[in-house]
């Protein structure tokens, strides 16, 4: 019964998934070509003489003008975070899209446990999400190993699996906060579209907190706050404390979402 | 025996607004009931709360004995659903449709039974083959219908089943009520707006307006009770009326009378013997025009 739920859900998506999965691992090759040319023709230090100081600083710092930094500007690009953080709100937010179209009347009317509704949209976001970092992940290694294996050897797996693992922790977050808005509302595009929206707020909070120290201690709410892409790769830092704290912040989203969910009206 | 279906003085608002309210009813086993109402009168809610989709804001549902809240998976074994706005995944095909909605059920749906249905439905491979947001809205509630029998569960609720069937699908659906109602393994609790099909197919009905159920009775205790409209024709000048028929007249012309009559029509058939009658013309009962007045709130109840 839930293996059904969650394969049509994961159906319904497939093509979202496939899509960001295609244009985001585009986007690491691209990426990586472009820096390996950079780095060919010397001319990283020109470029991060163009780059000001607080955008070095939101996006990883001096790294930013390396070929390391081109690597992380794959998994720590705004577009990269919003339209991956984008696509976990979307199927998140399924159970009000079923409670706007009716179709809940025909799913939640037979013995299906409420709790499968929120447990199946949860495995489905996290699910989707995690297999398109996998692929953005795999394709940002093939073509480092690719184009040059002395750099693939100075970044380990292990380090970009940490930075992977960040950001889906942070995707996840944002995943989690739409399934809770989605268990309470009845309008697909109200829990979307809020969380959607509060996702680039916080990302806007995060960066302008870089550029004005003033905004520093309210950055600590958006969950960007908690991804260090470049000390993580240098093995300067290892974020387990922060996607545990992401990790925490999700699982009490969910606890939100099952508790809305099993009490509502749908 | 528990009833099929009995609800205790059920509430529900929604903000401010009474989607039902202190309702109570009770459908026996094996029993297939009409649930009326003019929209907005609380049926839909009234069946959202049996599913346990929407909770009441008071009061309480059982079915077979189970309360539909803290025994929801339990009752939801027990139903087959159709909804009056039938949800559809657009992007299946009507095999799929069915496939997915069998494997939410708690128990393997007999084949032979839902190829038994498709037949009867007229609902070919080809049909089973296409993509859902191609079918007809006919062909669609068709499907809504198949899904909702198919499981054979003992209670069926059905919403509004036959809108936008054609007649023969009509007779088709009226004719599997029938089978069910044979085999007596199955009670049906059916909201319609298509009153000669409630008149048809129905042993009782309970009407419901504002919230509130207003009446629940049977449809042989109505044909009895509910007063029949005759038509007395006379060769020359009507008579002058007996008196055990003057309390029955409500209209009278030079050479006929309009009597409304309550009860068996023998008794009106015994005062008119030996009077010059030419012709009586009866209205068959109609529970359009009962429910009607209902509806209206002509029916001489407050409520």
């Amino acid at each position: 019964m839930f293996l059904a739920l969650l394969g049509r859900s994961l159906a319904r998506h497939r093509a979202l998934i496939g899509a960001l999965a295609a244009l985001l691992s585009a986007f690491q090759i691209l990426d990586i070509v472009a820096a390996y040319n950079l780095q060919e023709n010397a001319i990283y230090s020109q470029f991060a003489a163009l780059v000001p100081a607080f955008i070095q600083e939101a996006m990883g710092g001096a790294l930013v003008g390396s070929l390391m930094g081109a690597i992380a500007i794959g998994f720590v690009h705004p577009l990269v975070m919003l339209s991956l953080s984008c696509v976990a709100i979307y199927i998140a937010s399924e159970p009000a899209g079923e409670v706007e179209d009716g179709l809940v009347d025909l799913v939640v009317a037979r013995p299906v446990p409420r709790f499968f509704m929120v447990t199946r949209s949860a495995v489905a976001f996290a699910g989707g999400t995690a297999a398109i970092v996998a692929a953005m992940f795999a394709t940002s290694r093939i073509t480092v190993h690719w184009l040059t294996p002395a750099t693939a050897a100075a970044v380990p797996a292990s380090r970009l699996a940490w930075v992977a693992a960040n950001l889906l922790a942070i995707v996840w977050c944002f995943g989690a906060g739409a399934l809770a808005l989605a268990s309470h509302t009845r309008q697909r595009t109200h829990a979307a579209g809020t969380v959607a929206l509060a996702a680039v707020s916080l990302y806007l909070l995060q960066f302008a907190a870089a550029a004005w120290a003033p905004l520093r201690p309210f950055a600590r709410v958006s969950p960007f706050h908690y991804y260090d892409t470049m000390r993580t790769l240098t093995a300067t830092v290892t974020p387990m404390g922060n996607v545990a704290g992401l990790t925490t912040a999700m699982l009490a989203l969910l606890g939100v979402a099952y508790t809305l969910y099993g009490r509502r009206d749908l | 025996m528990p009833d099929a279906i009995r609800t205790e003085s059920l509430t529900k608002y929604f903000g401010s607004v009474v989607a039902i309210e202190a309702l109570n009813l009770t459908v026996a086993p094996g029993e297939i009931y009409g649930f009326l109402g003019p929209n907005g009168a609380g049926k839909t809610t009234t069946i959202r709360i049996l599913l346990d989709l929407v909770r009441p804001t008071s009061g309480r549902a059982w079915v077979d004995g189970l309360d539909c809240r803290s025994a929801s998976l339990t009752v939801r074994r027990r139903i087959g659903y159709l909804p009056a706005e039938m949800p559809l995944y657009r992007e299946m095909t009507g095999a799929r449709y069915l496939d997915f909605l069998a494997a939410l059920e708690s128990r393997p749906i007999d084949l032979a039974y839902r190829r038994q249905l498709l037949s009867r439905f007229d609902v070919s491979d080809v049909d089973l083959g296409r993509r859902l947001d191609h079918l007809s809205h006919g062909m669609k509630r068709k499907f809504g219908i198949i899904q909702a029998l198919m499981g054979h569960p003992p209670l069926l609720i059905l919403d509004e089943p036959t809108s936008g069937l054609d007649p023969l699908m009509i007779e088709a659906f009226a004719e599997t009520v029938q089978d069910l109602k044979r085999e007596g393994r199955t009670t049906i609790f059916l909201s319609s707006h298509v009153l000669s099909e409630v008149e048809r197919l129905c042993d009782r009905v309970g009407i419901i307006r504002r919230g509130r159920l207003v009446r629940q009775t049977s449809i042989s205790d109505l044909r009895r009770d509910t007063p029949r409209r005759l038509r007395v024709f006379f060769d020359g000048p009507a008579p002058s009326l007996p008196s055990s028929l003057a309390a029955a007249l409500r209209r009278s012309g030079a050479r006929h009378w309009e009597l409304e009559w309550p009860g068996p029509l023998g008794g009106a058939l015994d005062a008119m013997r030996g009077l010059p009658v030419a012709d009586i013309e009866i209205d068959p009962f109609k529970l359009e025009d009962y429910v009607l007045k209902i509806y209206s709130g002509t029916d001489g109840d407050p409520e």
